[in-house]
């Protein structure tokens, strides 16, 4: 761990925890409130109706879905894969179109609020990118080129993605459910194993399973289009 | 064993070697006098194709995959190229089910290269892919089409085959496809549609993953009419099967867009319908041919 020491923290260990966390905190207006990311076609459908049959559904939307796509996308950028080609490649591999328009629309908010928050060469060229329409914008390359350039190590900024992600969409099952608050927190503990595992198997992941999705979270996705009442854009 | 330290045993046993093809197939078809017919036609060793047959009179070419060996083997490479030439036209199936039997330390393999031509149309309807215990597969297909090409995908996946009759007991499946638009500005990535399947790591029979069924059906449509109607339409089409279906848009490249549709289901059979469904409606409105039914021999 970076931070051992029990004094005060010094400025030039973490220089960036601060910032991380106010990129990673659920109030950053990115409208992640309106999302559910396809659990609620499970919510109609009954299989998602408490605590614990939402937290089978997260633990399997972060084995999955945030390991396989926006996780390796993020150490993929910290590798140095140009940010354009990741880009391309979210847009190809995300099919269900809800979906893809969740992550470029809270892609684009959190670019421009980077880019006055967080300035940086590498998100002004992002920014650039997607102005130019060169590029869509998406949610876990702004983030991954944020937090690279405040000096994040991929480890930690994979955590933080991954818990920030569970949080919006726990805080989301809470409203959607409802579920009780403390349910809630009981949920984002248990989660904690979930991100922990899933940041050790995208260090192991190759270059061939990037975008490898489960069928019933992406049927689930697609499903969400044609559901009549619903709380959230996807 | 944890599920990442599994992870790395399987990545090391499945270490990729350079292999020889077990089996090479080459076809271009190209559009010649009303019909489509191959202007060239190579195979090597474990895979050929059945003299070609017209299943209507609209000129497109039907071609039957065999693969004499009957199944793939550990370490197995299969290398397909098939071009479809400008307004040519081609049906391209299998003779029976794709067989993967036990790998042990290696996997099989099919790379395919699919290039579709301006008009072009090309139909793939495979029998339905089988893997049995202890079998690990890698399907790794890369498609082009122009803007103005049609492409019909169809694919079944079953669970697998064991000899006590229970379900998913082969190690893993990778089936993986790219497709590439060639417009005027460049060639661009339209859709990478990537499924892996590992029963021997994680339970993948319940939600988030099979959602308690046990077969997967997919299809991918490429094609310039492809449109948000028609999205629904199809959607509309299969709400009478039994199965869980999702239907969705990719984004648009150069004027054509890519359909998905995805659909868990407890039958080949089932899903063969469903996909079969889709397929004719495309067939008779974008062709005006009836829906596909082949013989097989």
């Amino acid at each position: 761990m970076l931070n051992t020491r029990t004094d005060a923290p010094s400025a030039s260990a973490n220089s960036y925890q601060l910032a991380l966390q106010q990129l990673t905190d659920s109030a950053l207006p990115t409208g992640a409130f309106a999302h559910s990311l396809g659990f609620e076609t499970y919510i109609e459908s009954g299989v998602v109706h408490d605590e614990e049959s939402f937290g089978v559904w997260l633990s399997a939307f972060v084995g999955q879905q945030l390991s396989y796509s926006d996780g390796l996308a993020i150490r993929f950028l910290y590798e140095g894969v140009p940010v354009a080609q990741l880009d391309s490649l979210l847009t190809a591999q995300l099919l269900p179109r809800q979906l893809r328009e969740a992550s470029i629309k809270m892609g684009t908010r959190l670019l421009e609020i980077g880019s006055e928050v967080f300035p940086s060469p590498e998100l002004k060229a992002y920014r650039e990118l997607v102005d130019t329409g060169r590029a869509a914008g998406h949610q876990p390359l702004a983030f991954a080129v944020v937090a690279r350039s405040l000096g994040v190590p991929l480890t930690e900024a994979l955590a933080a993605y991954l818990f920030a992600a569970v949080t919006s969409l726990t805080q989301n099952a809470v409203r959607a459910i409802p579920l009780g608050q403390n349910a809630g927190q009981r949920l984002l503990r248990n989660a904690s194993d979930d991100v922990a595992a899933a940041v050790r198997r995208i260090a192991r992941l190759a270059p061939d399973d990037f975008g490898a999705v489960s069928p019933g979270l992406e049927i689930s996705q697609m499903r969400h289009e044609r559901q009549r009442a619903r709380m959230f854009m996807s | 064993m944890s599920s990442t330290a599994a992870e790395a045993a399987l990545e090391t046993a499945a270490a990729p070697a350079v292999k020889s093809p077990m089996g090479e197939l080459e076809l271009r078809i190209e559009h010649r006098g009303g019909k489509s017919v191959a202007a060239h036609q190579y195979h090597q060793g474990a895979l050929r194709v059945l003299r070609p047959h017209y299943l209507d009179e609209s000129g497109q070419v039907c071609y039957v995959v065999v693969n004499p060996g009957g199944a793939y083997l550990g370490a197995d490479l299969y290398v397909m190229d098939v071009e479809v030439g400008d307004g040519a036209s081609l049906v391209l199936t299998t003779q029976s089910a794709t067989k993967i039997y036990r790998t042990p330390g290696s996997f099989a393999e099919q790379r395919m290269t699919l290039r579709l031509g301006e008009r072009a149309q090309l139909e793939l309807a495979p029998d339905q892919l089988i893997a049995y215990r202890e079998a690990s597969y890698r399907q790794n297909t890369h498609v082009t089409v122009r803007p103005s090409s049609s492409l019909v995908m169809a694919e079944v996946v079953t669970p697998g085959w064991s000899p006590d009759g229970a379900s998913f007991r082969y190690e893993e499946l990778r089936l993986r496809t790219e497709i590439h638009v060639e417009a005027p500005g460049g060639t661009e990535l339209l859709a990478l549609d990537n499924l892996l399947i590992r029963p021997s790591l994680n339970d993948v029979t319940g939600t988030g993953f099979m959602e308690g069924r046990s077969h997967l059906g997919s299809l991918v449509v490429v094609d310039p009419r492809v449109d948000q109607a028609l999205a629904d339409e199809l959607h509309a089409l299969t709400a009478g099967c039994d199965a869980y279906t999702g239907v969705s848009l990719t984004a648009s490249i150069g004027g054509t867009t890519g359909l998905v549709l995805r659909s868990l289901s407890d039958s080949t059979e089932e899903l063969n319908r469903l996909l079969g469904a889709c397929t004719a409606l495309l067939r008779e409105r974008w062709h005006g041919q009836a829906p596909l039914n082949l013989r097989k021999y």
